[in-house]
C-alpha cells in the first residue's frame, strides 16, 4: 500500500528535461516532503502522479495500480490534490468549493443540478468545521476569504473523497510564515486521522524539517536526497540549492549550447 | 531561467532613449487610413448627406428658406402627429353589426365624406358627399398595436431562448479545453460562423417560404442568428476561463461536464448574463423588422400602413417601438445590477 516511483523521466514537448531517473516509494501514512529550487521539477512530479502530466519514462503507481491513461478516471478520486494559488473557484460559494471535491463520487446528472447526497453535504460541513471556518462562511464566496481561509477550503476540498494519499503543490508558498505552520499542521492533523500519506513539495527547509517524516529532494530534475529531515546537514542544503555563481554557469551553457 | 543575470547593458540611462507617443509607422498609418476615407466617403455619396443635413438644420433654424431634407421630414412628420389613437371602421363592414351592444368605450358617429369620382357620361371628376356610418373606438388602434408589440416581445423571449439553447452546446464543443475532439471544434466552429453570417432578415424570408407567414419564421430566424453570436462569445469565456479551478477538479477526476458546471460556469455566468441581455434587446429590435418580410411582429402592421400612406399609424407604431425598447433598457439594467 504505497505510491511508487519507478525510474520516472518527463522531457515536455518543447524539450525540457523536468525529471531523470527518478525512483523512489512514499508509504500510506508518511508525510514526505520534496524540496527544490525553483524549477528542479518539484511540480512535475507531483503531476505526474494524477496524470496532470504524463512520464515520458519509467512509471507511477498508487497501490499497485500503474498510473496510465485507462486507470486515471479510478485512481485520481484516490489522490486529493493541493494548490499553491489554492484554485478555488473565486465567486463560488466555500460550500460548493468544498463539496466540488466530491464530484467523481456523484453522478454527472446529480452533479449539474447540484443535487449531492446528504452524507456528502454532512461530511462537507464536518470538514469546513474541522479546518477551522465556521457555517458563516458556508455561503461566502471564496474570493472573499483571506489566503490563508483560502487555503483552507482547499484542504478540505482534498479530503472530502477520503483519498489515501495527497498532493499538495507548495500549499503555504503565498502565506505568511504563521499561518504556513497553521496550514501545514492542519494538513498534517487530517492526513493523520485519515492515514492518508502526503506528497508536499515546499520551498521553506524550516518548515520541511518540522513536518516532514521524510524529505526528498530534487535538483535539475534528479533525486539528490532522500532521507529523514535529521539527515539534512548543512552541505547536503548547500547541494540540493547549488550555489549562485554556479548556477550562473549553467545558464550561460544553456544559452550558449 | 534567472532573469537578473540576462540584462545586457547598453550605455548609461542618460543614453537611454525613451520610447515616443508616436512615430513614422503612426504618420504612415494615418495617411493611408485618410486616403481609405476619402475614397470610400466618395463611393458612399457622403458629402451629399453632410450638406443635405446641414441645409436641413439650417432651415429648421429658419437661416435658409428651403431644403429638401427638411421638406421631406416635414411632410411626414407633419402627418404622424398626433399619432393614431382611435380605431374607425365603417359599420356598414362590420359583420353583424349590432348597435345596441356596443364594444366598451365605443361609440357610432356619422361622418360626411366627399369622394372624387369619374362621371362615365361627361368624363370629368365630380365631388359627391356621402354619409356614412362609422364606429369609434377611442383607444382601439392602441389596443391593436398593443398586442402587435406584445407579439413582437414574445418572438424576441422565444428567439433568445432557442438561441441559448443552441449557443450552449455550440460554445461547449467549440470551445478548445472543453471539446472532446478538435474535429468538433472546427466543426462547432464552422457552424457558429455560418449561422452568424446569415442576418435575420435574409433568413426570415426563407423561414416564411418554409414555415409560412407568421411568428414561427420570426423566431427561428432571430434564434439561428443569435445562436452563432452566443456560441462564439460562449465559447470564447470558457477558453479564457481562469485554468486553477479547472486544473484542480480535473486532478480529483470530474469529467468534461462537472467541469463546465462547478469550474467554469460560476466564473462566466455574468458575461452570459450580459451577452444574453444583449441578444435580447437586439432580438426585441431584430422582431420589430422582420415583420417586413412576413415573419411576424409589429414590422407587418408598420409596413401595411406605410404602404397605404397613413402615417398617423406609422408615427403611433414608431411611439409604441420606442417605448418597449425604453423599458426594455430599464428592465436589463435591472437585471445587470442584480446578476454582475
Ligand atoms: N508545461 C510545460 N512545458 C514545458 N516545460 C515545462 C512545463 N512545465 C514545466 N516545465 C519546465 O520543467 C521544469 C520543471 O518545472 P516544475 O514546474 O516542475 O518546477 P518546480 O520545481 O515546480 O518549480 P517552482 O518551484 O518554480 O514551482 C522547468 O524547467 C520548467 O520550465
Ligand atoms: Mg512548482
Amino acid at each position: 500500500m504505497s505510491l511508487i516511483f519507478e525510474k520516472v523521466g518527463k522531457r515536455y514537448p518543447d524539450g525540457t528535461i523536468a525529471l531523470t531517473d527518478i525512483s523512489f516509494e512514499v508509504p500510506r501514512g508518511q508525510f514526505c516532503v520534496v524540496l527544490g529550487r525553483s524549477g528542479a521539477g518539484k511540480s512535475t512530479l507531483l503531476k505526474c502522479v494524477n496524470g496532470l502530466a504524463v512520464p515520458s519514462e519509467g512509471r507511477v503507481s498508487v497501490d499497485g495500480v500503474s498510473v496510465t491513461p485507462r486507470t486515471l478516471a479510478k485512481l485520481r478520486p484516490q489522490v486529493g490534490m493541493i494548490h499553491q494559488s489554492f484554485n478555488l473557484v473565486p465567486r463560488a460559494s466555500v460550500a460548493t468549493n468544498v463539496i466540488a471535491g466530491a464530484l467523481p463520487a456523484v453522478s454527472t446528472p446529480r452533479a449539474i443540478l447540484g443535487l449531492f447526497p446528504k452524507a456528502l453535504r454532512e461530511k462537507a460541513c464536518a470538514l469546513i468545521a474541522e479546518v477551522g471556518l465556521d457555517e458563516e462562511h458556508l455561503t461566502r464566496r471564496a474570493a472573499a476569504l483571506s489566503g490563508g481561509q483560502q487555503q483552507r477550503v482547499g484542504v478540505a476540498r482534498a479530503f472530502m473523497l477520503d483519498p489515501p494519499y495527497v498532493l499538495a503543490d507548495e500549499p503555504v508558498a503565498s502565506l505568511d510564515p504563521q499561518t504556513s505552520i497553521d496550514i501545514l499542521a492542519l494538513l498534517e492533523r487530517e492526513a493523520k486521522e485519515r492515514g492518508a500519506a502526503v506528497l508536499c513539495s515546499l520551498h521553506q527547509i524550516d518548515l520541511a524539517m518540522r513536518f516532514a517524516d521524510r524529505i526528498v529532494a530534487l535538483r535539475d530534475g534528479r533525486l539528490v536526497f532522500d532521507g529523514p529531515p535529521d539527515a539534512l546537514a548543512d552541505g547536503r542544503i548547500r547541494h540540493i540549492y547549488g550555489s549562485p555563481r554556479l548556477e550562473t554557469s549553467i545558464s550561460r551553457q544553456a544559452v550558449g549550447a | 531561467m534567472n532573469g537578473a543575470t540576462n540584462i545586457v547593458r547598453r550605455g548609461t540611462p542618460d543614453k537611454w532613449r525613451f520610447p515616443t507617443p508616436f512615430g513614422w509607422r503612426t504618420v504612415l498609418v494615418a495617411i493611408v487610413a485618410m486616403a481609405i476615407l476619402l475614397r470610400t466617403g466618395a463611393d458612399v455619396d457622403i458629402g451629399r448627406a453632410i450638406v443635405q443635413s446641414g441645409e436641413g438644420v439650417a432651415a429648421g433654424a429658419g437661416l435658409v428658406e428651403d431644403s429638401q431634407v427638411a421638406r421631406g421630414f416635414g411632410a411626414i412628420l407633419g402627418q404622424m402627429f398626433p399619432p393614431q389613437l382611435a380605431e374607425v371602421t365603417e359599420t356598414a363592414r362590420i359583420a353583424d353589426f349590432d348597435p345596441d351592444r356596443l364594444p366598451l368605450f365605443a361609440h357610432v358617429e356619422t361622418q360626411v365624406v366627399t369622394v372624387q369620382s369619374l362621371d362615365p357620361e361627361t368624363m370629368r371628376m365630380v365631388a359627391r358627399t356621402t354619409q356614412r356610418e362609422v364606429l369609434v373606438e377611442p383607444l382601439g388602434y392602441v389596443v391593436q398595436v398593443a398586442a402587435k408589440l406584445i407579439e413582437t416581445l414574445e418572438i424576441a423571449l422565444w428567439g433568445t431562448l432557442l438561441a441559448v439553447l443552441m449557443g450552449a452546446p455550440l460554445a461547449f464543443f467549440g470551445a478548445r479545453n472543453l471539446s472532446p475532439h478538435w474535429l468538433l471544434v472546427t466543426l462547432s466552429r464552422a457552424v457558429v460562423s455560418l449561422l452568424r453570417a446569415v442576418p435575420e432578415l435574409i433568413s426570415a424570408l426563407f423561414f416564411v417560404l418554409a414555415y409560412g407567414f407568421g411568428p414561427a419564421a420570426g423566431v427561428l430566424a432571430l434564434a439561428l442568428h443569435a445562436a452563432g453570436f452566443l456560441g462564439k462569445f460562449y465559447a470564447e469565456d470558457i477558453e479564457n476561463a481562469d485554468r486553477g479551478p479547472q486544473e484542480a477538479l480535473r486532478a480529483i477526476g470530474a469529467n468534461r461536464l462537472k467541469l463546465l458546471r462547478y469550474a467554469i460556469l460560476p466564473q462566466v455566468l455574468p458575461q452570459y448574463v450580459a451577452y444574453t441581455l444583449y441578444i435580447l434587446d437586439r432580438n426585441v429590435r431584430m422582431a420589430t423588422v422582420i415583420g417586413l418580410v412576413g415573419a411576424g411582429g409589429i414590422g407587418l402592421e408598420l409596413k401595411g400602413r406605410y404602404d397605404l400612406y397613413q402615417y398617423a399609424h406609422v408615427g403611433t407604431i414608431l411611439i409604441a417601438i420606442y417605448l418597449l425598447v425604453l423599458a426594455l433598457d430599464q428592465l436589463s439594467s435591472w437585471f445587470r445590477r442584480r446578476w454582475i
